[in-house]
């Protein structure tokens, strides 16, 4: 799949950080929506059921785990990159327990995100094809 | 120590927030280095200013070694089942310590240590142990002295020295009988180093 076919929310309270990040990924063809909370995340996630979800764990309202624990179970092959930091690392363990991709750490490295994104569709293209397997990771 | 949770809780919760700011520091002059990549020319100050993007990525990357260590800070004083990890502990005692010590023209050098060793304390009282010896340290050793400090095994105990020649001046001043009272209200063993060039920090094991 074509990188400018890839469909990827964004989903972090920081406006200013994930409005720039979604710029950036646009500069490179990746067209990606933002979502500044879980529950417009979760609304979005519903509406559009992006390949990819880049979710900060530490949100006001419902937290990045909560979100990702939803969406693993009504749309299970949506991919879930979580954002953690120096603070919540542990958070990121737990969601790839709870079932994430993988998590980074905040400040990112775009091309670093990328691939996990791309790496992250790639897995999801399989996993769909597998009979009698849909649930992602 | 509900006074020293307390500044942790408000210290991790700044250290959250600065992570925040570096973050979006990072993406804005990204983007500004993506637009200026894409063409600058008839840019006069193009060299200038990617100069200046070369100086915010530098400084955002000083600033993140910074706040993951203020942020260790901020945990440490939380009592961990597993016990405190040493080397962890020693590493940001250290890099919060380098200016402090670059004031008395003293270098810290932080020897590749031994990790997944542990202690019964917590990461805080080791901090404290180690800070205190190395505060008395830049007092009595002479300026322009390399201290190094190095975490590592020693008969199945997890063990901090301080390698420095002058070491012997800390053992003769006043400050050394109050180190040695610190150490053993937190059970560690306080004792010189190998020819007397420096001072070994024994901890105790974590519990089984």
């Amino acid at each position: 799949m074509n990188a400018k076919d890839w469909k990827i929310l964004l989903v972090d309270d920081e406006r200013e950080f994930i409005t720039t990040l979604a710029e950036r990924l646009e500069l490179r063809g990746i067209p990606a929506r933002v979502a500044f909370d879980g529950e417009s995340a979760l609304e979005a996630i519903a509406a559009e059921e992006p390949h990819v979800v880049v979710l900060d764990v530490l949100m006001p309202g419902i937290k990045g785990l909560e979100v990702l624990e939803r969406v693993k179970r009504t749309n299970p092959l949506v991919q879930v990159l979580l954002l953690t930091g120096h603070g919540s690392t542990r958070d990121g363990i737990e969601g790839m327990r709870l079932g994430a991709y993988d998590y980074m750490m905040k400040p990112l490295n775009i091309d670093t995100l990328i691939e996990k994104m791309e790496s992250a569709i790639d897995y999801a293209k399989k996993a769909a094809t597998l009979p009698g397997k849909s649930d992602g990771q | 120590m509900r006074d020293a949770l307390f500044m942790g809780r408000m210290t991790a919760s700044a250290t959250h927030e600065l992570q925040n700011i570096l973050a979006t520091i990072r993406e804005s002059s990204g983007l500004m280095d993506d637009l200026l990549a894409m063409g600058s020319e008839g840019f006069a100050h193009a060299e200038r200013f990617k100069k200046g993007l070369g100086v915010l990525a530098e400084q955002v990357e000083r600033g993140m070694i910074l706040t993951e260590q203020l942020n260790f800070c901020a945990h440490a004083p939380e009592k961990c089942p597993a016990g405190a990890d040493i080397n962890e502990a020693v590493r940001a005692l250290v890099g919060l310590s380098r200016r402090h010590a670059a004031r008395r023209r003293t270098t810290l050098v932080l020897a590749p240590g031994r990790s997944g060793l542990r202690t019964s304390l917590r990461a805080v009282e080791v901090m404290d142990a180690v800070g205190a010896v190395l505060e008395a340290a830049l007092d009595v050793l002479p300026m322009g002295t390399q201290l190094m400090l190095s975490v590592e095994e020693q008969g199945g105990l997890g063990v901090v020295r301080l390698d420095s020649p002058g070491f012997e001046a800390l053992r003769q001043a006043p400050a050394w009988s109050e180190l040695v009272a610190l150490a053993k209200a937190l059970g560690i063993g306080l004792t010189a180093g190998p020819a007397n060039m420096g001072v070994v920090l024994a901890l105790p094991r974590p519990a089984a």
